[in-house]
């Protein structure tokens, strides 16, 4: 993982972001004694913090806080991620399958970390998570915004010896996924959208991004990749609006937070379900492609029956948005003609509210 | 098959001075050669499709099997038939000369490429696809724009 940038975790700024991770207020002077540096070296590090998307608010005589998400309703601080405690949280099956775990707090993206790896054995998997993605991918390329900590950035591989059926709808059973580690928290309200953003009250929670190696008739090395918002400052908001690029995305971010109050403070449970139903995704789609996830697709679909909008390259489709087939590909009814999307945009009709 | 696919290749074949070219995606394939002449004669050929059963009879070369690309047979004068030289796409989906919107392709006609280095991306439900050159050489041809579909078995490069 040579391109992965990893802050070290005995540093001043990794130490710094420990002791304000409960959100509350904190001297200068008391950090600096804590952590035996100057108060020089504990600015610097907050100015660190901040590059790393971190709202780092200061007060005359009460000092600096990392104000993390809205505060009402909300207790304060957060879980850091912690590679031990992720582990324990996942049940057999995914504990003995799961080689490498890694937590870093600062990475390009943990897809590209994961894209490197060149000695993954068949049947195993690593996870990495990053705090803070400084190049977190959305499709295309688009930048994936998530303040520190605000989010849970993690990637999962796998390498299939053989290419399962359908290979293409992985990134489809990964939202699957996905719905199902969301509902051992209970959480009402959350579907996927085609091909795989996650959506929350209609509003976007996370997306999923595949990216995969393969040599022509060879093994098929794979990485999926998970963005996942689980608190949302206003800077945080904003940065996503003002990044927002098209009538396509002019989707609202949500918070996983909306709904499932805790989500700040059991992250380390959250990233487990998360790496655990992802591991058993694969191995389920190892054995037989997309068949079994397609059903409970149908049933998170956001948009089915929802007058609807394809963009593919220059070209747009109208029509009615009927789910997907077996092999995950959209389908759209227009007069007189069911079209099949592999790839595309799909946006709901503007003036045909749901 | 596309006829825009048949026209590019057409046109490579017109470029290149290559006598015959033969291309097999899926249960289709075509075979252009030159047939002395400067015009090139156009056979599209489906096989083991009996939708399709009007077409011209398959020649004798004609492969029965969906693999990518199969060498075609040898058959006159002239540089060796191209087939083995064409990168073709994998799976169906969109193709992307470049990693993100604006950034600069992964390969241009004239680009010396080495094995394993990735030529384009496609993709399809969001799995971006990175396609690796399993030959060391040359691009001399790319049939696919930015934003195109394509489809399985497509040719999308020709690397000498």
């Amino acid at each position: 993982m040579a391109a992965t940038t990893v802050v070290p975790r005995s540093g001043v700024r990794e130490r710094l972001i420990g002791m304000l991770a409960d959100g509350g207020w904190h001297s200068g002077e008391q950090l600096a004694g804590s952590l035996g540096v100057s108060r020089t070296a504990v600015w610097k590090a907050l100015n660190g913090m901040r590059t790393m998307g971190m709202e780092i608010e200061r007060l005359p005589r009460h000092g600096y806080r990392w104000r993390q998400y809205e505060p009402v309703g909300s207790r304060p601080g957060l879980e850091l991620l912690d590679a031990d405690a992720i582990r324990k949280g996942l049940g057999a099956p995914s504990r003995q399958q799961l080689r490498n775990l890694d937590v870093v707090l600062q990475a390009n993206s943990t897809n590209q970390s994961l894209l490197q790896v060149e000695d993954l054995p068949a049947g195993r998997s690593d996870a990495c998570f990053a705090e803070y993605q400084s190049a977190g991918r959305g499709r295309r390329g688009r930048e994936w915004i998530a303040p520190f900590g605000g989010s849970l950035c993690l990637s999962v591989n796998r390498l299939f010896t053989e290419t399962p059926r359908q290979l293409s709808a992985l990134s489809l059973a990964a939202g699957v996924a996905v719905m199902r580690a969301l509902g051992r928290f209970e959480v009402a309200g959350a579907g996927l959208k085609w091909p795989n953003d996650l959506l929350l009250l209609g509003r976007k929670l996370g997306g999923i991004l595949t990216e995969l190696r393969a040599e022509a008739g060879g093994p098929v090395y794979v990485v999926v990749g998970l963005g996942l918002n689980l608190q949302l400052g206003a800077a945080a908001r904003q940065r996503i609006r003002d990044s927002v690029d098209g009538p396509v995305h002019a989707i609202e971010a949500v918070a996983l937070s909306e709904v499932l109050a805790e989500a700040a403070h059991i992250r380390n449970v959250l990233a487990a379900a998360l790496v655990d139903e992802l591991i058993a995704m694969l191995n389920e789609y190892q054995k037989s492609g997309f068949h079994t996830f397609a059903d409970e697709w149908r049933r998170a679909d956001v948009l089915a029956a929802a007058p609807v909008r394809v963009l593919v390259g220059e070209n747009t489709h109208s029509g009615i948005a009927r789910g997907i087939d077996e092999e995950g590909a959209l389908l759209l009814e227009t007069p007189g003609r069911l079209l099949r999307f592999n790839s595309g945009e799909i946006s709901l009709r503007k003036g045909d509210a749901r | 098959m596309d006829i825009r696919k048949v026209k590019k290749l057409i046109e490579l074949l017109e470029e290149s001075g290559i006598a015959e070219l033969e291309i097999t995606e899926g249960e289709e394939s075509v075979r252009i050669s030159r047939h002395g002449a400067s015009q090139p004669l156009t056979q599209v050929v489906h096989t083991a499709s009996p939708a399709l059963a009007h077409a011209p009879a398959a020649p004798p070369t004609a492969p029965a099997n969906g693999a990518a690309t199969s060498p075609s047979a040898q058959s006159g004068a002239g540089r060796p038939a191209a087939a083995e030289n064409v990168v073709t796409a994998p799976m169906v989906g969109t193709y992307y000369s470049a990693a993100a919107p604006g950034a600069k392709a992964f390969v241009e006609i004239g680009t010396e490429v080495k094995v394993g280095q990735t030529l384009c991306i496609i993709e399809a439900m969001k799995m971006m696809n990175q396609i690796e050159s399993d030959k060391e050489g040359r691009v001399t041809a790319i049939m696919a724009s930015n934003g195109d579909p394509v489809e399985f078995g497509q040719p999308l490069f020709v690397i000498e």
